[in-house]
């Protein structure tokens, strides 16, 4: 198996509308396997359309994305949906959980879809719940938790049947700073404990920081990327002067 | 901007919220004002209210109102439930509660008053074409066009009370809340269903003591009358709704519970029904009621429908039937005799005659028959009765007499044999025969009425014949008494056929009101579902898992209601069995099979729509 874990060829979207807008304008992308990348751009540079396309949530209109060596556009729907909840771990702005269900059966639904084991159930959830010390809430319903605690649980329902790939849609856009802090710190040790490669859009630089490699997108096409150094501190000043370099991040006082 | 102008734009500018609500109050005014149309035609004038289908005529106008009010209270909850967020939006921008109460109210009477006069203006210009096709199911001619006034004022008056009662009310469930649960109305969970064990186990206490006094002391219910059937009415629906939501509780717990709950879509099935448990629950109940009436209309109305040709032969035995009282001339009895029977030779040819004749002491309105005479008569059993016998025959169809009171007019003593509840002459002529042996009928001192009866074959298809001789031989009180079954079966077919009419329009009504119920009901919850299956979808949710859930869910919104009334029309008819012939079972069997087959088809309607919406 290559060390790519997901390929992206060429991709371009187009919505057709009363007024056709080309989102993305043909995008070449290679995430390794085990790879944290952030995604950034200005509002309108099409990355949330970007993520969506590789989380087969969209489809483009034009290129190829592989992820682990398939093609999910190839599949149906299905086996896309079996894709999904196998390969792919998803962990949103407005955090999707299902209000019906409480915290525990949230993080078990992609378990219970697969029909797993109820006993091999249990362990994975104890191991996991454990790792994002929730166990206080678990038989909480949703909208009885805070939002750091919401998005703890949809992050646990993204790495329970330990995905290859965690995708992430401003998982901070919604919280408070300590939020951002425990939430980006959990990104960073499920990278490191479970190998997990994670694709993250963002647009604060302090989030993108905990990243080990940086791309900035402007009007649908790749502009630049950076790597992390050593150093923390000097990888967010870059990313912040990329992004006034875009005309986006820096504020005049 | 005036207060009015928001109200104003409040409904213009959010039309789509607005519409299910004001279509569910037309559809509820327009089947109240086409009920009101029938009831109030010229025709029905005809009908005494005592009478039987006079009864029935009351009883559905209650059921009827019954149920729209009960639909209108409903759809403004529901309504008012998709509203509540704006309504919290109002308040934290400074609107005080009672402004809001007011707003709401003011929205509500405007929507009400629109939809009566929608409904009123809609009912006028399909009652011609309805009233056409009353005429041509009951071939009534007298069934034509008329303007409905008495309706029209009937609806407004009553609709208008029933909008203000109603805004008031429901505006003052606003005020419990806090601003805070409205604006999270969205996001925050549904009632969920409570044990309420105490509630009801009390409730099915009282409906088994109401019930109870059927078997106990009738007396009570007799002297309660009315009062006592709208009580049984009120707190079988109670328990009903008892049973259904506990019931429903339960289930869900056992779900819950059992070692599937955590394989494949079991949990998002389950936790669905829990979550939306109070108006899932509310909606099966509303539409096990609405079924329930279906059902019984359908059996009941149809049925007697059926049984015509039964229970007009069970009152008038024969086709012809001429009693001959002593002050009757003797030559106009040759003569009608001999009308009469020249009559049916010409016309029929073949018939059967018997004569036979009865003592009777008029004032007791008690008969005594010889055994002779009553084996001439022909439509039952000949039997000999020993000399000191004597054998006794209802003279009231459903009624059965005393037994003993022979023994005031003969002097030996005389042993009882047997009662015959099948009458052997007209209903209500006498109040009992009694046969007794013909040495003791000779002796009895009373005037004797003679009988003669005429039996044709395809008595039903006789009718010309039977105006023919009824328009020569007429009912002179004293002398004569002329009775036909052919003529009675005809004035009772057509009454039947009205019932049978009335009763088809009730399924209707109550069939499609729960159709309706059930489409607002899934259209208002759409907005919900459709957000959180696109959420759980990007997850890794199939459009056949999600339709795997659906399909339960619709089903137990569609067939539960149904199951449940079934079984309950099946209990209630297993209780009166014995009162009802087989052709009622089967009729109701099949009345109950059509509307299976109905549910069945707008199932996989109503899961194709639903699912292609949720999933767009």
């Amino acid at each position: 198996m290559s060390d790519v874990l997901l390929d992206v060829k060429q991709l371009h979207k187009e919505y057709t509308g009363e007024v056709n807008y080309k989102a993305l304008k043909g995008i070449d992308f290679q995430l390794e396997r085990n790879e944290f990348v952030a995604v950034m751009g200005p509002s309108g540079s099409g990355k949330t359309t970007f993520l969506n396309c590789i989380s087969t949530i969209d489809n483009p209109t034009n290129g190829s994305i592989t992820i682990n060596s398939k093609n999910p556009y190839k599949l149906n729907d299905e086996k896309l949906a079996k894709f999904r909840r196998s390969e792919l771990g998803f962990v949103f702005q407005d955090f999707n959980l299902v209000h019906t269900l409480t915290v525990e059966e949230n993080i078990l639904l992609p378990l219970t879809l697969d029909a797993v084991d109820v006993e091999e159930m249990k362990i994975r959830l104890a191991n996991i719940v454990e790792f994002l010390g929730i166990e206080e809430i678990m038989k909480k319903r949703t909208f009885e938790i805070s939002g750091g605690q919401k998005q703890r649980a949809a992050i646990a329902r993204a790495v329970i049947h330990q995905p290859s790939l965690l995708l992430a849609d401003e998982p901070t856009g919604n919280l408070d700073s300590k939020s951002v802090n425990s939430v980006m710190t959990l990104f960073q040790s499920i990278h490191e404990t479970f190998n997990t490669s994670i694709l993250m859009v963002t647009h604060d630089a302090y989030v993108a920081s905990f990243a080990e490699r940086v791309i900035f997108m402007q009007d649908g096409l790749l502009y630049n990327e950076i790597h992390r150094s050593e150093n923390k501190q000097q990888f967010y000043q870059e990313i912040m002067d990329t992004l006034t370099f875009l005309g986006g991040g820096h504020h005049e006082f | 901007m005036s207060f009015n102008h928001i109200v104003i734009q409040n409904i213009l500018r959010d039309k789509w919220t607005y519409i299910s609500y004001f279509l569910s109050s037309v559809f509820s005014i327009l089947v109240f004002f086409f009920f009101l149309i029938t009831a109030f035609h010229p025709m029905m004038d005809a009908i005494n209210p005592n009478s039987s289908l006079g009864m029935i005529m009351i009883f559905c106008s209650f059921i009827v109102y019954i149920f729209s009010f009960i639909f209108i209270i409903y759809s403004m909850l529901a309504f008012l439930k998709k509203k509540t967020k704006s309504l919290g939006v109002f308040i934290i921008s400074g609107a005080s509660m009672k402004q809001v109460q007011k707003m709401v109210f003011r929205e509500n009477m405007l929507i009400a008053v629109v939809a009566i006069i929608t409904a009123i203006v809609v009912g006028l210009i399909v009652s011609p074409l309805f009233l056409m096709i009353v005429k041509n199911v009951l071939q009534a001619d007298s069934f034509g066009m008329y303007v409905p006034v008495q309706a029209i004022i009937m609806t407004l008056i009553l609709f208008s009370v029933l909008f203000l009662i109603v805004s008031k009310f429901t505006t003052r469930f606003i005020k419990k809340e806090e601003a805070v649960q409205l604006l999270k109305a969205d996001v925050t969970q549904e009632k969920i269903i409570r044990p309420t064990p105490w509630k009801f186990l009390l409730s099915i206490l009282v409906n088994a003591v109401l019930l109870l006094f059927f078997k106990v002391s009738p007396g009570i219910i007799e002297s309660l009358g009315i009062v006592y059937y709208i009580i049984l009415f009120i707190s079988l629906l109670i328990t009903i709704y008892f049973v259904l939501t506990q019931g429903i509780l339960f289930a869900i717990r056992k779900l819950q519970k059992s070692t599937s709950y955590y394989r494949k879509t079991n949990m998002l099935f389950v936790s669905n029904l829990q979550a939306k448990g109070n108006s899932h629950a509310h909606i099966i109940y509303l539409l096990s009621i609405l079924l329930l009436a279906v059902f019984v209309t359908t059996s009941v109305l149809y049925s007697s429908y059926y049984n015509v040709e039964e229970d007009t032969e069970a009152v008038y035995p024969y086709s012809f039937q001429y009693i001959s009282l002593p002050d009757n001339p003797i030559d106009q009895e040759q003569q009608d005799i001999e009308f009469m029977e020249t009559t049916l030779e010409q016309n029929v040819g073949d018939y059967d005659a018997y004569q036979s004749a009865f003592k009777t002491d008029e004032d007791r309105r008690i008969g005594f028959m010889s055994n002779a005479n009553f084996n001439a008569l022909g439509t039952h059993q000949a039997m000999t009765l020993n000399d000191n016998e004597y054998y006794v025959v209802a003279g009231n169809e459903g009624r059965t007499p005393s037994t003993d009171t022979i023994q005031d007019y003969v002097d030996e003593e005389l042993q009882y044999v047997g009662l015959g509840e099948q009458l052997i002459l007209s209903t209500g002529l006498r109040e009992v025969y009694y046969v007794i042996p013909d040495v003791i009928y000779e002796e009895i001192n009373y005037p004797e009425y003679h009988v003669f009866a005429y039996e044709l074959e395809e008595w039903t298809e006789k009718l010309d014949v039977a105006e023919k001789i009824e328009s020569q031989i007429m009912t002179e009180p004293g002398e004569r008494l002329v009775t036909s079954k052919i003529s009675l079966y005809d004035t009772e077919s057509f009454i039947k056929s009205i019932i049978f009419f009335i009763g088809f329009m009730l399924s209707l009504i109550f069939l499609s009101a729960a159709m309706s119920i059930l489409y607002f009901y899934l259209q208002t919850s759409m907005a919900g579902e459709k957000e959180k299956y696109l959420g759980i979808r990007k997850i890794g949710l199939s459009i056949k898992e999600i339709s795997s859930i659906v399909t339960r869910e619709l089903s137990i919104l569609i067939f539960v209601p149904f199951t449940f009334a079934a079984i309950l029309l099946s209990l209630v008819l297993f209780s009166i069995r014995d009162a009802l012939s087989p052709a009622f079972f089967q009729m109701t069997a099949v009345g109950v099979g059509i509307i299976l087959l109905l549910f069945v088809l707008s199932f996989f309607i109503i899961r194709k729509t639903y699912l292609k919406k949720l999933v767009e």
